[in-house]
């Protein structure tokens, strides 16, 4: 195998430690990190200040680190909002290269279509990022290693997962706001789906699906914890996310060290009850939802909260008024 | 075609296996397409002098077929790529090779390895819960397709890939059961197109709203489906020309180029992205072979 990195236990270990101690892993048992939510009314240049009070806010040092930004890209669709915005992920390459990272790459292993850089271009990336290619890495065709799960809640017992990723000293999950017609609601967690390589498991990663998909969710969470979550909410989608639903603009952005309360709190602005979400409860265990748990800064979630639509028979997940 | 040809012989390895980007460790998939390419002879290496080189193109292929040779699974099949313990679809790409590239692979195991693979959806178990659930199976999981991954359900292009080697594979035997699963197979297909008339991933219509096509997808179908009638084929050939008139991809403007010449259209696409994986640059060989008459999928 010319060319293979070869990932000890022992690197891997490292980098989570790491990773660990950049999204604030000292806090005491049970106290969640504060989440942002932040006023962002377009994709316009006020994005890319807004990404520095973000990575100040939540004193996320990076110097001299690898940071991987995970977007969620899925299919492009003219008439409605798929993927995270490219205007979003520039602005935060921008601001984690200012805060004096050593490497910050784009990854993403997009779900439904192997030709990943058609889909980028389509979704405007290369006419948004300078050079956005030689920045991006395939995570569906990366170098990979198998990393067992302990005590999984999917029928999985290991996963092939990229180099990329596993290697890299922070992994921020940047997602849309969207509803999903499976699961409630795609945020920081389900957007994991992506690391897991199409090379691999194919395009879907229907392996995911069969081992259970809140599962899936919790388990990846389990792998990659510390992940920092930033929110594309300025246009989320509704109803029947998470390809074929309506724009929802909302004029938003929400940030945080811990995925788990930044997609709860996503949950409860969009009017969805973050306790009737599988894997938000796999991940943390009801009690640990509740609102009062997880410090906010910024915006208030009632002042900014608006009744995203559900597909019919989903009206379990909405959040009691 | 020089540049791709270059690049092509670029990519290979040390170890004789090629990557799927600049850098990287060896993969089965593209090793297949890139020895495929070669074996299309539209591969022309250039020694110092800038004259073709014969025996550099002889020797590329000789240290891939040995790197596929020796990947060869107990089972039959193939995986993606070292250090992954299962073997996957990518064992279809291996019957693809003409025969100058097969000497030391056992195509009859893999082929049964292929024959044991099917959707998990379409297993029994799974239709005995659907049944006691109340459910009622979807009319596209009727037919026996096959999966990215063992234990997984079935998806358009690795069913469409396992159509074309089996295709070659079975003709000169004409086993009954492999004429089944082919015919299975392409039912699978004809069932799965999306509302405009295309492929897409495989999944068509969910939870009540229908999906559009892709062009990859499309091309790739296309190409599996030779021989499907007109009617059986709906507007597939308008939506893949007009695919081929959008897509700025040269892995998906070179399949929609391979179905639409397998299915007598004449194709022209335009411009594309550069810089691609070896992969698009091998099927990118392949099309312009196909455009010339030698259509190394279906010959």
């Amino acid at each position: 195998m010319s060319a293979s990195v070869n990932l000890t236990r022992r690197q891997w270990v490292a980098g989570a430690a790491g990773t660990a101690v950049l999204t604030g892993c000292g806090r005491a048992p049970g106290q969640l990190a504060p989440v942002s939510i932040l006023r962002a009314p377009a994709y316009s240049e006020d994005l890319y200040g807004l990404m520095r009070r973000i990575i100040e806010e939540h004193h996320l040092d990076v110097r001299g680190k690898r940071v991987v930004l995970k977007p969620n890209l899925v299919e492009f669709d003219q008439n409605t909002v798929i993927n995270t915005h490219p205007k979003m992920v520039h602005a935060a390459l921008e601001a984690f290269r200012a805060a004096g990272a050593a490497e910050v790459r784009i990854a993403e292993g997009p779900g439904h279509r192997r030709v990943t850089l058609d889909l980028a271009d389509s979704a405007g990336y290369f006419s948004t990022v300078p050079q956005f290619e030689a920045a991006f890495t395939d995570l569906n065709l990366d170098e990979v290693s198998r990393v067992n799960l302990v005590q999984p809640k999917s029928k999985l017992k290991s996963l092939y997962l990229p180099h990329t990723v596993l290697g890299c000293d922070l992994l921020v999950s940047m997602p849309k706001m969207k509803t999903h017609h499976w699961v409630g609601a795609t945020l920081s967690m389900k957007n994991l789906f992506g690391l897991v390589p199409g090379g691999v498991y194919g395009w879907p990663k229907n392996v995911l699906h069969w081992a259970g998909i809140d599962e899936s969710i919790a388990d990846l969470h389990t792998l990659f914890p510390r992940t920092f979550a930033i929110v594309d909410g300025i246009v989320g989608m509704e109803g029947n996310g998470p390809i074929q639903g309506s724009p929802r603009p909302m004029g938003l952005v929400v940030a945080g060290a811990d995925p788990v309360a930044v997609d709860a709190t996503c949950c409860r602005i969009m009017q969805i009850d973050p306790r009737r979400v599988g894997y938000l409860r796999l991940a943390a265990g009801e009690e640990q939802l509740h609102e009062d748990l997880i410090p906010q800064v910024g915006e208030k979630i009632a002042s900014v909260a608006a009744r995203f639509a559900l597909l019919p028979g989903l009206e379990s997940y909405r959040l009691a008024s | 075609m020089v540049s791709y040809s270059e690049e092509l012989l670029e990519r290979q390895n040390q170890d004789g296996g090629w990557r799927y980007g600049k850098v990287g460790s060896s993969w089965t998939e593209p090793t297949c397409y890139a020895l495929l390419a070669l074996a299309s002879g539209e591969v022309y290496p250039h020694n110092a002098a800038g004259s073709a080189d014969p025996a550099a193109r002889a020797e590329a292929m000789r240290r891939g077929a040995q790197w596929l040779a020796s990947r060869q699974r107990p089972d039959g099949g193939w995986a993606p790529r070292d250090g992954v313990d299962e073997s996957t679809w990518v064992t279809a790409l291996a019957l693809l090779l003409p025969s100058s590239l097969t000497a030391g692979l056992d195509l009859n195991h893999a082929s049964q390895w292929l024959l044991e693979q099917t959707g998990r959806e379409s297993g029994w178990v799974y239709r005995l819960r659907l049944r006691l659930l109340g459910a009622r199976l979807d009319p596209t999981q009727q037919f026996d397709g096959w999966p990215w991954y063992p234990e997984t359900a079935a998806w358009v292009v690795p069913t469409a890939l396992t159509l074309l080697a089996l295709h070659r594979f079975n003709r000169p035997l004409g086993d009954a059961h492999v004429q089944k699963r082919i015919r299975e197979g392409t039912s699978f297909l004809l069932a799965r197109r999306c509302r405009d008339g295309g492929w897409n991933h495989g999944s068509t219509h969910s939870l009540g709203y229908d999906s559009d096509s892709y062009p990859e997808t499309t091309g790739l179908a296309l190409l599996a489906l030779r021989g499907a009638t007109p009617a059986e084929l709906g507007t597939a050939l308008d939506v893949a020309e007009k695919h081929l008139h959008e897509t700025r991809s040269l892995e998906s403007s070179s399949w929609l180029v391979l179905g639409l010449l397998a299915q007598g259209r004449s194709p022209s696409a335009g411009s594309v992205l550069p810089h691609e994986g070896t992969v698009a640059v091998a099927l990118a060989v392949l099309a312009q072979a196909a455009l010339q008459g030698r259509n190394l999928f279906v010959s």
